[in-house]
């Protein structure tokens, strides 16, 4: 056996780098030819940007011929950066193409497109190329900690944990929980929501002493050296206050937390483990710590978030919690079928392209109406405010995961389900 | 931007009004991103096949204005669909317009009386397929790009189905469609005046004629499609053999058994079996003394299959066959309608893992000469993989094409190192093409049954195979493009116009 | 309880060559020799929930791809032994 360890690539580091080209491409050209001569481009039908744009300019397949063409002098990153804000980092494109379904494992070498848009970006930043609106949610999040969800009114570090007014959750702990930005200022019933059911079950946990945005947000638009910042900020403050384990209720922290911080940090991120609560709430559903008992008269269906379904492969566990609570009709899409469905709140793109994340929620939200459900479950907040506002005009109710199991469980949530 | 001179304003201007700017692509990558398909493509001269501009129409009546302008301002147009076909008919190697009819994916009716449904030129199958779900109905035309290539690819190239042997292929299944012919002119191509007959004796048959141009008679933008009860049940028993020959005895059988819900049978050779032993999980472990596999499938109501299967299974033990067991048989057919290929299953002669382009040449074969040609074929590769070690010979599949056992889609696939690729390789694989297709037709067959036959090297022998026939071909190219702007330079065409100016 | 954790992902199980060209890790699952990796293209880092995520996706493609052509899968082996009998 031979050890490759020293030769293996981390095709995960992004650009902030020189900023150059040819250092770009001398690290994606392998995987730019993998997708470039394979020709299929079954991650088309699955691509939530193509599904509704039909332009196939923006597709994983695009992307990587992109970087041949790069290869060959024949384009730059200034022809390309535009093109690269039509992705919600869905992951749909990578995991149905086959040189990760059925050969990427094999070979250690799978295809890679949301890292590489993650790149493309970079490198644009590098090179001084920027989208206003990331510039701006950039530069906002970089003066308040946070990301500016809330639009014109600010968000800061003395009301991050607003939410959790009147819960009595103490600050630190060897157990903390993550609330994203998202639900953390916008759609406060959902970190509500998990709180109460924690203690409900008797679990012990406190918020973090200053939490700053993880930094995801920032690394996905491309703005690496910011994302960086923050996640060394919230590591230190991890390490500094004895926290153990960090609970996640956000899909995108989740693939922060487990993606992007190993990265960053190697062997400095061992001591970390990090906890995603739907899975933790499923298990305590199974060892009787957690019983919903209070029937919820809804029909609904659930809409697997991308992060969780495509990019974690977490599906079960949503649909055992589900399953648990009485009185749900539960209309269930199956998770390969739901590769192709998004809500397009991710990537940047509702900042960028609110037009067109409202296309594809739409998209998404019909998918339900034809399963004839009132309300839609989701397990993401940045999924659940365009999924609301598409849901509106078809009256169907986009709830969280959290929220209604709260409810089974008898808890009077609180907080806000967005403005 | 760089567009040709005669696409400068205001013929932009005029496309613009036509389909809203955010549908006429000018950008440098948007052109790029249109230049190419899986078929063989010279990637050191990429910037030889690029675009003057790309549209996305949303309409039949908006694809016939952009031909119309196009027409009236001598502007080569190229079709594109899926762009995922395996010659190059979708390349742009004029420049000019590509035609890209992806935003037509509607889905215009289904017809559960008739069993038909109507549907944009732009919608793939496997989208079909999810709503026809619903209806208890399918569309059977099954290519290995299933989930990604579309309606009117499959028009424009005649394509052929995995399950055609049970089904019929692209022909038999779409009935009819709205064409662009190249003058901007919209026309009904199908039988009767309605859309929905599956046979006529009125008038000259010309369904036939406007498919499989590969894009050089015009374009399809909306089409009927047959509907069938989807399968209650499936079976697909792969077998594994010892030997060629009592493979191939075994498929021939098999064929010819006339089971009703026959959809297809399958011969892997020696060369396929071993490429499968490089990275397919199923394979990895089989004994050395498998050589050559078989797989024969079934589609249709439970005790049909069941009744047909029984005959298949006694077929293949008869000829000394092992079965695989069902969960290799299931697995591996599951992947046979989204497996194009892998890359990295490319490796050089030392053994090294390099990713290569997918090469695959096809031909239609008779049965009694598949063994003959698969001889030569294979020899052609290895020749090759000798003088650069960027070639790998990727072994060879044959399939059944109709339910009685007499033609065969046969198909050697090659690997090709693309980031290696140069004007002496890329020669030398012209070459290879050329005389594979020389080896079909010699065989009695046909230079594709599958993907075409206009790419550089095989098109050459396209007037040998189609004889008189091509003569034909020319006037009525002429006939329909008189100014010769409907992707032009493809399957020798330009050849119609030169007999008109001398 | 389930967590992520860094270590545990960033250490792969120990291989056993199946073939002069493939080893296991995981059971059932094979890689390549990662000795054919070493002069044109290089392995990715690959944590291990990573490759158990895509082998547990192949399997439900598969399963989908047979519900999408049929409702059911017929057994060739209940077939053969019906024969045999």
């Amino acid at each position: 056996m031979t050890d490759t360890s020293h030769h293996q690539t981390d095709s995960h580091t992004g650009a902030n780098g020189d900023g150059s080209t040819e250092e770009f491409v001398q690290q994606w050209r392998n995987a730019a030819y993998n997708c470039f001569s394979s020709g299929h481009k079954f991650c088309r039908e699955v691509c939530p940007v193509m599904q509704v744009t039909r332009n196939e300019s923006w597709t994983p397949t695009a992307f990587h011929a992109n970087v041949v063409a790069m290869e060959k002098g024949e384009l730059e990153i200034a022809d390309i950066a535009e093109d690269y804000v039509n992705c919600t980092g869905c992951g749909a494109c990578e995991l149905r193409c086959p040189n990760t379904l059925f050969t990427g494992d094999f070979y250690r070498f799978r295809t890679r497109t949301v890292d590489m848009v993650k790149a493309v970006r970079a490198l644009a930043v590098d090179n001084d190329v920027h989208q206003p609106g990331w510039q701006r949610w950039n530069l906002l999040t970089d003066e308040r900690t946070h990301e500016p969800v809330l639009g014109d009114t600010p968000v800061s570090q003395e009301h991050v944990r607003d939410w959790s007014a009147g819960l009595d959750i103490p600050i630190g702990g060897e157990t903390i929980m993550f609330v994203d930005c998202e639900a953390a200022f916008y759609r406060t019933s959902v970190p509500r929501a998990v709180a109460q059911i924690l203690q409900l079950a008797g679990y012990e946990f406190g918020l973090m002493n200053e939490q700053w945005c993880c930094g995801g947000p920032a690394a996905e638009m491309g703005y690496l050296d910011q994302s960086k910042r923050f996640a060394r900020h919230n590591l230190d403050d991890w390490r500094a206050n004895g926290v153990k384990w960090v609970l996640v209720l956000d899909p995108h922290d989740y693939i922060t937390f487990t993606e992007d911080y190993p990265k960053y940090f190697g062997e400095e991120y061992q001591d970390i483990e990090i906890v995603l609560v739907v899975e933790l709430f499923a298990e305590l559903i199974r060892e009787g710590k957690l019983t919903p008992s209070i029937p919820i008269e809804r029909t609904i269906t659930y809409h697997d978030p991308c992060r969780l379904n495509k990019r974690k492969g977490v599906w079960r566990e949503p649909r055992e919690i589900l399953s648990a609570i009485p009185g749900l009709v539960f209309n269930d899409v199956d998770r390969v079928t739901q590769w192709s469905y998004c809500s397009g709140g991710g990537g940047g793109l509702p900042i960028e392209k609110p037009e067109l994340t409202a296309k594809i929620s739409e998209s998404r939200v019909d998918k339900a109406a034809e399963l004839g459900v009132d309300t839609l479950v989701s397990a993401c907040p940045w999924s659940e405010r365009p999924l609301t506002e598409a849901g509106e005009a078809r009256s169907i109710d986009v709830v969280d995961i959290h929220e209604i199991l709260a409810e089974s469980l008898g808890i009077e949530v609180g907080g806000r389900r967005g403005e | 931007m760089t567009v040709a001179p005669e696409l400068a304003e205001p013929v932009l201007e005029e496309l613009r009004q036509v389909l809203g700017s955010e549908h006429v692509l000018t950008s440098k990558p948007a052109r790029y991103n249109r230049a190419r398909v899986p078929a063989p493509f010279p990637v050191h001269r990429w910037a030889e096949r690029v675009p003057d501009l790309v549209v996305l129409p949303g309409s039949t009546a908006e694809v016939s204005e952009v031909v119309r302008i196009a027409n009236a301002n001598r502007i080569p147009i190229v079709p594109r669909d899926g762009g995922t076909g395996l010659t190059d008919g979708a390349v742009p190697v004029r420049r000019g317009i590509v035609v890209d009819v992806k935003r037509m994916n509607q889905i215009k009716e289904i017809d559960e009386v008739n069993r038909t449904c109507t549907v944009g030129a732009g919608i793939s199958m496997l989208k079909l397929n999810e709503v026809l779900a619903r209806y208890g109905l399918i569309y059977p035309d099954d290519p290995a790009s299933y989930p990604c290539s579309l309606v009117g690819g499959r028009i424009g190239t005649s394509g052929w189905s995995l399950i055609g042997s049970r089904y019929g292929h692209s022909r038999d299944l779409v009935l009819s469609f709205d064409f662009v012919l190249p003058t901007g002119r919209v026309i009904h191509i199908g039988d009767g005046a309605g859309r929905k007959l599956s046979k006529s004796s009125s008038g000259y048959q010309l369904k036939h004629l406007f498919m499989g141009h590969q894009g050089t008679l015009g374009i399809a933008t909306e089409a009927t499609l047959k509907l069938f009860p989807k399968p209650e049940a499936e079976l697909s028993p792969f077998f594994a053999f010892d030997n060629y020959d009592d493979a191939y005895r075994c498929v021939g059988e098999l064929a010819r058994a006339g089971v009703a819900t026959f959809a297809g049978a399958v011969l892997f050779d020696e060369w396929k079996v071993n490429y499968l032993r490089r990275d397919d999980e199923a394979y990895i472990p089989q004994p050395t003394d498998v050589r050559a596999l078989v797989c024969a499938v079934a589609y249709g109501y439970e005790d049909e299959v069941i009744a047909g299967g029984k005959r298949f299974m006694r077929i293949a033990r008869d000829n000394g066959a092992r079965y695989l067991g069902d969960e290799i048989s299931e697995g591996d057919w599951a992947a046979r309608h989204d497996r194009y290929a892998t890359p990295l299953h490319g490796r050089t002669n030392a053994g090294q893992v390099v990713p290569m382009s997918w090469h695959c040449e096809d031909a239609a074969i008779n049965y009694s000469n598949l063994p003959q040609v698969r001889l030569e074929w294979h020899e052609i590769i290895r020749k090759l993989r000798e003088k650069f070690d960027m070639f790998d010979d990727w072994g060879m599949f044959t399939y059944t094409s109709a339910n009685t056992g007499l033609d065969y889609l046969t198909e050697i696939d090659v690997g090709i190192w693309e980031q290696e690729l140069d004007d002496a390789s890329w020669a030398a694989w012209v070459d290879a093409k050329r005389d594979i297709a020389e080896v079909a037709l010699r065989n009695g067959g046909s230079i594709s049954a599958c993907h075409g036959s206009c790419r550089e090297g095989e098109v050459d022998l396209v007037p040998q195979e189609l004889g008189g026939g091509y003569d034909v071909m020319l006037d009525v190219k002429r006939a329909i493009d008189p100014n010769n702007i409907m992707n032009p330079g493809k399957y020798g065409l330009d050849r119609a116009y030169e007999s008109a100016e001398g | 309880m389930s967590a992520y954790r860094y270590t545990e992902q960033s250490e792969p199980p120990a291989a056993k060559q199946v073939t002069d060209v493939a080893i296991e890790r995981f059971e059932h699952v094979f890689e390549v020799d990662p000795k054919l990796m070493t002069a044109h293209v290089a392995q990715q880092v690959f944590p291990n929930w990573d490759t158990l995520r895509i082998v547990a996706s192949r399997h439900d493609h598969l399963d989908w791809m047979h519900r999408h052509w049929a409702d059911k899968v017929i057994s060739g082996q209940q077939l053969l032994d019906e024969l045999t009998e």
